[in-house]
């Protein structure tokens, strides 16, 4: 149980991390192939 | 795209001039190397290929089409080609197909078609220039099929029109779907919330249950019901309001996701997503949440009522779009279709389209200009109000420019083409409309701007709440981690957020249409409580936009010569005179006498012999005397001595009168003035403008002098005089450059590019239809006081918007700890996902009757 916690929670910590850092503080969005409007 | 008949060519043997566009160059050698190898093939006298423009022109003597093509080919190069699609009606089987796809084939200039029955079209591939749209309709005619709309009008236009409407009929009828499982939904969830909320003692229970009451007297078969054959039912009708009516939402949230960006649908669909998955376990496998000693709630309601509210809102957003493009149509229907032009001495009937710079046409009186061009032969008064909002006819000589589009009012007029196609001026008007219907950058949606902050961190808070129940919980950790995630996602998911906008628009709306408001949409309420500069169209939005008379001047003795019976007064027999002669002109300022006289209640005397001198005057004979009526210079030329009258007229035209002179046996015997009077209600708007701390400007296309004059009048300081229809956008591109909210108010088709540049534009109530469509707002009264209303309206609104934005994300702040368990330390309240999806609903409730206050609203100028 320490160890899903552990593991849990670092997989917790870098998803806010990378959802923060994903949507909030972008560089230029590089635009991924094939998507045009 | 031209094709010219080269004149003089010799007889069967056809020479014709064509321009079409030449790929891959890229340089001007690659120009001299394929007009070498164009006038090195034979049947083609001369060629010109133009690497600025990508474009060659050759004149073609008997070569066919096809081998000029092939020479551009040999030289290394392509011709350019473009695609059309034509709706045919009655396309059925594949031998139907063939057929329309030989005789299409067979036109000169076409390189492909391919019908297609299934959609009952064609889509045919040619050279721009080659093709002749009136030989493409004619072999389309000749193998037996009917265009549903004829090729010059398969345009963009009218292809995007077509988009848009089934675009809203699209988004209607997904509406449809959602809205009745949503309400199904929320019915059926009663009976399984009541006998799963009773044991828990939870106060939202409490709170529900007199509704529970009347509902179970009602529909008591619902609650004998197995809860989970309700629930998986409910699975049932959900799942295709996702899959279909929702789906727009998850794959915009998923192209938001790779750009980055996070806004409404990114709520809506990890909202919708965290319900609708928590829902599904609570039906599948309920005992998840039983054997932890949960209620297996599930969510459905929730699901579609979301999808369906934030439908509604789309739906009325795109078909107040839609309206925007009516306005091009419009535009383009002003031109006439067909012209009259001179081919080889004999007057042939010739598509508008297919006129070309150098022909003769012929206009009759009654008629539209077909392009613009120098007038040849004939007089005539031309009405360009469609260019300058003026509505006095133009005197037209020959030598004398003319606008395409233009209405030609008395005399019949020859017509050299010097403009045709996209280079004149009404082609311009259209060009200008569309750019600033292009360039207006999207309003960005204050509810979209917060979310792009909000839904981050929203997901941020949802996960680590997830992570602190998972680590420091009760037993059974990941079942309480997992409510309580999704507990979070539901309280934040955007429903009040995406009420707080439509219906504040909605009943703002409403209430404007009360007042004769039209608002297209909240991006034009939004821009309209935003404005800081009133910028007002003369003719027909300050002044009532048609001449009348004002001003009646006598000298008595010599009416006295004349007058039948004796007359009421002198001013009313030179009225009568006047009447009687005017009364067989068409001239503005005549029918002005004319109505002028029949207000008075005054019968004009027979006249005859009537003779007009256009734009100057007219004379008649009446009861044996000869009676002119005109301008000081026209009465001069008939040698009538105009002294007594001089100062009069002086002092007319200071104040912006237009005097009309009446001569009776070649003696004076009356001054008549004419102006264009200032709405009434003028004044009082101008001061309410200002009131607002709005800057107040007047544009117009009238002289300088009559503009200062009526400005003075009402009040106004800045007068902006002379001004076309791109002088008028370039007004208002500059107080826009120099950072102000502009709005203008006009009415004539002239306003209408200006109307659509400025940051809201209200058409007024008297203008015409184009004007109404390139607005943002239609003013359904001749009032300029409505317009006060406008603003008044829309600002109310933007006011409920924004107290409707900040009460729901307050209802998220409040209710985003709660739910995320901040409170089960201290007081062991842990917020249950229905309470959460409670708290959703009443801050939607308290939404929506914030904004039906606005029914409240009374403007200042009541009517």
């Amino acid at each position: 149980m320490t160890i899903a916690k552990a593991v849990v929670t670092v997989a917790g910590l870098v998803a806010i991390a990378w959802v923060l850092w994903y949507f909030l503080a972008p560089p230029p969005p590089a635009r991924s192939g094939g998507e045009r409007r | 795209m031209t094709t010219t008949p080269a004149s003089g060519a010799p007889a069967g043997v056809e020479r014709r001039r064509v321009t079409f566009p030449v790929m891959g160059m890229s340089c001007a050698a690659c120009a001299s190397r394929i007009q070498r190898q164009l006038v090195a093939t034979p049947g083609v006298r001369e060629a010109a290929v133009n690497f600025g423009t990508t474009k060659a022109t050759v004149e073609l003597d008997g070569a066919e089409p096809r081998t000029v093509m092939e020479a551009v080919r040999e030289a290394g190069y392509d011709v350019g080609t473009d695609a059309l699609s034509l709706a045919v009606t009655d396309l059925r089987s594949a031998l139907d197909t063939s057929r329309l796809e030989r005789a299409i084939l067979a036109v000169r200039g076409v390189l492909g078609a391919v019908a297609n029955p299934a959609a009952e079209s064609v889509r045919v591939t040619y050279v721009p220039g080659f093709l002749d749209p009136r030989e493409l309709e004619d072999a389309v005619a000749a193998a037996g099929f009917v265009l549903a709309v004829p090729v010059t009008e398969a345009d963009p236009v009218e292809r995007e029109r077509l988009v848009r409407e089934r675009e809203v009929r699209d988004l209607a009828w997904k509406l449809v779907l959602a809205g009745v499982v949503a309400v199904a939904a929320m019915v059926a969830s009663m009976p399984l919330m009541a006998s799963e909320a009773v044991g828990s003692a939870d106060l939202l229970a409490r709170v529900l249950m007199p509704l529970n009451g009347v509902l179970r007297r009602g529909l008591p078969w619902l609650y004998a019901a197995d809860p989970q054959s309700l629930k998986v039912g409910l699975f049932l009708a959900t799942v295709p309001v996702m899959a279909w009516s929702g789906r727009g939402f998850y794959v915009s949230a998923w192209r938001g996701f790779q750009h980055r960006s996070a806004d409404m649908n990114t709520l809506i669909g990890v909202g919708t997503a965290a319900a609708m998955l928590y829902s599904v376990v609570a039906t599948f496998a309920p005992g998840v949440f039983t054997g932890a000693g949960l209620p297996a709630d599930a969510y459905y309601e929730a699901v579609s009522s979301i999808i369906a509210l934030i439908l509604l809102g789309r739906l009325l957003e795109s078909r107040a779009k839609g309206r925007t493009s009516e306005a091009m149509r419009r535009l383009l229907g002003l031109a006439p279709r067909t012209a009259r032009a001179l081919r080889d001495g004999a007057e042939v009937e010739i598509p508008a389209v297919a006129v070309v710079v150098g022909d003769i046409v012929l206009v009759r009186p009654g008629e539209k200009i077909p392009v613009d061009g120098v007038v040849r032969g004939g007089r005539t008064a031309v009405d360009e109000s469609m260019l300058t909002g003026e509505p006095t006819p133009v005197a037209k000589a020959p030598g004398d420019e003319v606008v395409g589009a233009t209405f030609n009012t008395t005399g019949a007029i020859t017509v050299e083409a010097t403009r045709v196609g996209r280079d004149t001026a009404l082609a311009q008007i259209v060009r200008l409309v569309e750019e600033a219907q292009g360039s207006r950058a999207p309003v960005q949606r204050l509810a979209d701007r917060i979310a792009g902050v909000f839904v981050p961190v929203v997901i941020a808070v949802a996960i680590a709440a997830f992570v602190i129940w998972f680590d420091f919980g009760p037993s059974p950790g990941p079942v309480y981690a997992t409510v309580v995630l999704v507990s979070v996602l539901i309280i934040a998911c955007p429903c009040a957020m995406g009420l707080a906008t439509p219906t504040a628009i909605m009943v703002g709306a409403g209430r404007g249409a009360e007042r004769g408001v039209l608002a297209k949409g909240g991006a034009a309420l939004e821009a309209a409580a935003a404005v800081d500069v009133m910028i007002l169209d003369k003719t027909g939005t300050v002044t009532e936009g048609h001449p009348a008379v004002t001003d009646v001047l006598v000298a008595l003795e010599v009416v006295d010569r004349v007058a039948a019976g004796p007359p009421a007064d002198g001013e009313a027999a030179v009225l009568q005179l006047a009447a009687a002669v005017e009364r067989l002109s068409e001239h503005p300022l005549a029918a002005a006498i004319v109505r002028a006289a029949a207000e008075r209640g005054l019968e004009p005397p027979e006249a005859s012999g009537f003779r007009a001198l256009e734009g100057r005057g007219a004379t008649a004979t009446i009861a044996g005397h000869t009676v002119a009526v005109g301008s000081a210079t026209f009465l001069i030329e008939l040698g009538v001595d105009v002294g007594p009258f001089t100062d009069a007229v002086d002092s007319l035209a200071a104040r912006a009168r237009t005097p009309v002179l009446v001569a009776v046996d070649g003696a004076p015997a009356g001054l008549i003035g004419l102006a264009d009077p200032i709405k009434p209600s003028a004044v009082a708007a101008v001061r309410a403008f200002k009131a607002m701390g709005l800057e107040v400007l007047m544009v117009t296309g009238d002289i300088r002098k009559v503009a200062i004059s009526v400005a003075g009048e009402v009040g106004i300081d800045e007068v902006e005089s002379g001004m076309l229809p791109a002088g008028k956008v370039a007004v208002v591109k500059r107080l826009q450059a120099a950072g102000r909210r502009v709005a203008m108010v006009g009415d004539g088709i002239n306003d209408a590019p200006a109307l659509a540049t400025a940051d809201v534009g209200l058409a007024i109530g008297t203008g015409t239809d184009v004007a109404f469509e390139a607005a943002d707002i239609a003013l359904m009264r001749g009032d300029l006081t409505t317009a006060v209303t406008a603003l008044e309206l829309a600002r109310r609104t933007m006011r409920t918007i924004r107290q409707n934005l900040f009460w729901a994300f307050a209802y998220n702040v409040v209710g985003i700890p709660i739910a995320a368990g901040v409170l089960y330390p201290v007081a062991g309240v842990l917020l249950s996902p229905v309470f959460a999806s409670a708290a959703m609903a009443f801050s939607s409730v308290f939404v929506v009757t914030n904004s039906l206050r606005l029914r409240r609203f009374t403007p200042t100028f009541a009517t």
